[in-house]
Parts: structure tokens; sequence; C-alpha cells
């Protein structure tokens, strides 16, 4: 019948096999199915509408399984992410034994150094009396606030 | 309210089509002169009602030399029990309008 065919039969028969190749794999038959009924179709005319036709139905099959197909990757996605999270939720939980504010730093402000030198490799020195000769009374090692001051320190000796 | 599934005015011609002559296997072009769907939108329903079982399909071979074998359809008893149904809501419908 393709032999002496013209150009709309031609047209036609192109259209079809585009659909055939267009349709998922999995519905092969029925893309077989629409392009074997246009041998049947005697109009050239009526047969390349069957045809585009053909196109239309293809392509919105295409579209279905792609957009199905999309839809379970995400949803999968979805799934493992959201499976993650509680997980590491969970764990959190259990590491924070409970507590429900993070723990501050402990700072005693009656301690001569700032809070950030460490105690092995600055001493806290004690703000002890240190007997100074000459002098009356006596000078604090450091410049504790708290410590008391002799007249001859005040004086700048 | 949720749509009820195959009750588009579509599916129903195409149910009524097959219930006309429900032991007949029928072929696609013949299907789309008889209901006027065209190929676009008869062969999604056929598929669709094929996958959801109501529909059952199978190749014959050529009445005439030199063409190939033509894939028919006919509905199963699923398929005829829905369009069956179908048939007489339209019925019902038509009477409730009428009385309307």
């Amino acid at each position: 019948m393709n032999g002496a065919a013209g150009p709309w039969r031609r047209l036609a028969v192109t259209l079809a096999r585009h659909a055939a190749r267009t349709l998922p794999a999995a519905r092969s038959p029925w893309a077989e199915a629409m392009r074997r009924e246009l041998d049947y179709i005697a109009d050239d005319g009526a047969a390349l509408r069957w045809a585009l036709g053909c196109v239309v139905a293809s392509y919105r099959a295409g579209l279905a399984h792609r957009l199905s197909v999309s839809g379970r990757a995400v949803g999968r996605t979805l799934a493992t992410g959201g499976v993650l999270m509680l997980v590491i939720g969970v764990m959190l939980e259990e590491n924070a034994g409970g507590q429900t504010q993070p723990p501050r730093p402990a700072f005693d402000a009656t301690t001569c150094d700032p809070p950030d030198r460490s105690a092995e490799n600055h001493p806290t020195p004690r703000c002890d009396a240190l007997s100074v000769p000459g002098a009356d009374g006596i000078a604090p090692r450091c410049g504790c606030p708290l410590a008391p001051t002799s007249p001859d320190t005040a004086r700048g000796r | 309210m949720p749509r009820k599934p195959n009750n588009s005015r579509q599916t129903r011609t195409l149910l009524a089509a097959f219930l006309d002559r429900s032991q007949s296997w029928r072929h696609g072009y013949d299907l789309s002169k008889e209901t006027g769907l065209r190929s676009g939108t008869l062969y999604p329903l056929l598929m669709r009602l094929s996958e959801q079982g109501l529909l059952e399909h199978r190749w014959q071979e050529a009445e005439r030399p030199g063409l190939p074998p033509r894939h028919v359809y006919r509905l199963t008893a699923s398929g005829l029990a829905l369009a069956r149904e179908q048939e007489l809501d339209a019925v019902a419908a038509e009477r409730a309008g009428a009385l309307a």
C-alpha cells in the first residue's frame, strides 16, 4: 500500500512511526496497534488525522509515564531524608540525657585570672599576703581588686 | 466530593459503544468512527480500561491478504458490569430530568 502512497499517506506513516517510538516500551503493542490501523484507512486525509491522533496519544502516555517515574523518585528521596532526620533526632535526644539547656561556663569573679586562661599554663595567683622589706604593711602579689593596698604602694614607692 | 472513575463523557460513550455489541471484537478505527472519538483520545482510554481489567485485547489475523494483523478489543465481565451500571445511571438521570 505504501509503494504508491501520496505525500499525505507518507506523512501519516512517518507520524505513526514516530508515535510508536515515543510510547514507553511497556506499551509497544498499543503503538503497533495504532500504527497498523493506518493500513485499514483508505482515505489519505483520514489516515493523516488518525496518525496525528496517534502522536497525541503517545505523547500523553509518555508524559504520564515520566510523571509517575519522577514522582516515585521524589517520593523515595523524601522518605529517605525523613527517616535520616528521624534517626538523627533520636540520637541527639539520647545524647542530651534530659538536658534542656546548654551548659554555661562557671566563672568566679573573685579570681585574678581572666576565665580564658588555662590553669596548667597560668597558675592562678593567690591573693594572699606578701611581706615587703621596709614596708609597714602588706602588699598584694597581684592586682586583686579585693586585696588591701598599703599606703607605701599607693604613694609609688 | 471525589469524582467517580471512568465517568467522563468520552469513557461513557466508549463503554456504550462496546455494550451495543458486547460479544464482538472491535477495531480501533471502527470504534473511532462510531463514537466520534479521535485516536488521540480513544487509545489512552483503551489503554486505561485495559490496565484496569475492564477490557481485553488480542491480535486478529487480517481477512484480506497483504494486510497486517489488527488489534481488537472487547469488554471483560467487569467491564460489561460497569457499562451496564453506567447505562442504568444514564437512564435514571434522564428520567429524573424529565420529571423535574
